[in-house]
């Protein structure tokens, strides 16, 4: 079970990075997701059934993310749309998009060569989709680890970190907006062309919930691994991906119906919000009690309400420029 | 140059309308001989720099002191793929950062959110000034920071103006800042220039002049 969770979180790590760049790196929640993941995974697939290889295919798919989200891009930018507008619509844009490339609803897979069957046919298929997920997540990696030491990836964090001091230093933050967008939801439809592959087929339902699922994993990854390189952070998403889907694989084995999926990603969701909030409030209460016993002061006394913060804002958002 | 006048007489709109944040509604805007009317903040950069009066924007906090004095030694918006990190770097922003006086050549590394407003301030300041701008836009800066900080950085400002000798337009509403720094004054009080002096004539006129002024 767990060796399939990693497989699976593997072929989910470039959609978790890719919601950490727009959600992390430039802050702001970018909902293109759920449409630019189905995007790569009906434009792979039809790439294949067109006699493309499968390489070829998942790039593709990758570039027609890029497109989504030049299109979110321009939207939030040039249009000063505020940013989860320009990517509902471009969302909801997409899903005739989908349809069009794909014809129908569901196009499977016949007997074209995915990724996976490039690898040795003896090996198992855990071990096979491990390989490829965890070759094309390290590439993703590599190249975003490169990316954020050059200059561009440079301007790129200040962007997202302070606007106005990066346009002082003559950062042309709009491009630099669009960039973000578009490597985000390139990787996000990479791992929807991954993910195809995988099950076989393309549907135009599998972009729904995705952004949760990003979300999620980008919250879980952030508890278990912290820091503030950019190779660290990226190790952090590839870890909340795991887990995550090794999360939902355990509460599947507890019985529950696939049509439970949706509704227990919302709820990982809300517990991985709400957690750092009750061991904040237990801290405080305890630091309290503490401090009220050294000054010799009733414990029942009432909680002074200037002490109280809200521990989601600096888990939400980032907290100061 | 220093601008006084009080609240809503429009000297930020002034300064905002040359940095590029709010649009020209009339007339022309020149930079360097540069026709600048239409162009964006960053577009301006080339020719003028800034610093904020909240010492939180004009430093980017969840970066280290390093990256921001390389943002700002870039300048020109770089979108070059070469890595931003090159030898010697450590060594020069240390000797840059050392007059400063403020210990932040120790903390290069640090990120910029847990230095403290003055040490932000003069950050932006040294900022600023590294590209050695036509211009340098100085928007209330010290406000925010407290009396003795707020002395100490304006000192600095003196001193890197003087060093480099920077074309500077200063915003304050501390009179006695007005007083001291710069060869101009300028008074502006309802959009209107209210008092322009300049030289000698700027170094006779007392505090007392400008509160009749503004008592108008």
């Amino acid at each position: 079970m767990l060796i399939t969770s990693i497989g699976q979180g593997l072929l989910w790590a470039p959609l978790v990075i890719g919601v950490f760049l727009t959600f992390r790196i430039l802050d702001i929640p970018d909902l293109t997701t759920e449409g630019s993941f189905p995007l790569g995974a009906a434009v792979t697939v039809s790439a294949m059934i067109h006699g493309q290889s499968a390489i070829v295919a998942s790039l593709l798919g990758f570039l027609a993310g890029c497109l989504a989200g030049w299109v979110t891009g321009m939207l939030d930018t040039k249009l000063k749309m505020p940013s989860l507008l320009a990517g509902i619509l471009t969302m909801t844009g997409l899903y005739s998009v989908n349809m069009h490339v794909m014809g129908k609803s569901n196009v499977p897979l016949l007997d074209q060569k995915v990724l996976t069957s490039y690898l040795p046919a003896a090996w198992s298929v855990d071990l096979q989709t491990i390989v490829v997920g965890l070759g094309v997540t390290l590439l993703v990696m590599a190249g975003l680890i490169w990316l954020f030491r050059t200059q561009l990836g440079l301007s790129l964090m200040a962007t997202g970190n302070n606007a106005a001091m990066s346009a002082a230093n003559g950062i042309y933050t709009d491009r630099m907006v669009i960039l973000g967008y578009m490597v985000s939801n390139g990787c996000i439809a990479l791992s929807g062309a991954l993910i195809a592959q995988s099950n076989g087929f393309a549907d135009i339902g599998m972009g729904i919930g995705t952004i949760v699922i990003g979300l999620a994993s980008v919250l879980v990854g952030e508890i278990f691994l912290r820091g503030r390189q950019i190779w660290l952070r990226l190790t952090a998403m590839v870890l909340g991906a795991v887990i995550y889907r090794y999360l939902l694989t355990v509460a599947m084995g507890l019985g529950f119906p696939v049509d439970d999926l949706k509704i227990l990603s919302a709820s990982i969701l809300v517990i991985v919000i709400c957690l750092p909030l009750l061991r904040n409030k237990l801290q405080t209460k305890q630091q309290l009690k503490r401090y009220l016993k050294q000054i010799g002061v009733d414990q029942h006394a009432t909680t002074s309400s200037l002490k109280r913060q809200a521990p989601t804002e600096g888990l939400l958002s980032r907290n100061g420029k | 140059m220093a601008v006084i006048g009080n609240n809503g007489a429009g000297k930020s709109t002034l300064l905002n309308t040359i940095a590029g944040t709010l649009p020209v509604d009339a007339g022309e805007l020149r930079l360097a001989d540069h026709d600048v009317t239409h162009k964006p903040v960053a577009y301006r950069s080339r020719w003028l720099s800034r610093v904020f009066q909240d010492p939180k924007m004009g430093t980017a906090g969840e970066l280290s002191v390093a990256e921001n004095l390389t943002l700002a030694e870039h300048h020109t918006g770089s979108m070059s793929l070469r890595g931003f990190r090159h030898k010697g770097q450590t060594e020069a922003y240390r000797t840059l950062l050392r007059p400063l006086n403020m210990g932040l050549e120790d903390r290069l590394t640090t990120q910029v959110k847990y230095l403290s407003g003055g040490q932000r301030q003069a950050l932006s300041l040294l900022m600023a000034t590294l590209s050695h701008p036509e211009l340098l836009l100085l928007d209330e800066h010290t406000a925010a920071l407290d009396p003795q900080t707020s002395h100490q950085v304006m000192a600095l400002t003196q001193k890197i103006v003087t060093e480099n000798r920077l074309t500077t337009l200063m915003i304050t509403h501390k009179m006695s800042d007005a007083l001291t720094y710069g060869n101009r004054l300028v008074m502006v009080q309802d959009g209107q220039i209210k008092l322009d002096v300049r030289g000698e004539e700027k170094q006779r006129i007392q505090q007392e002049d400008l509160l009749g002024l503004f008592a108008d």
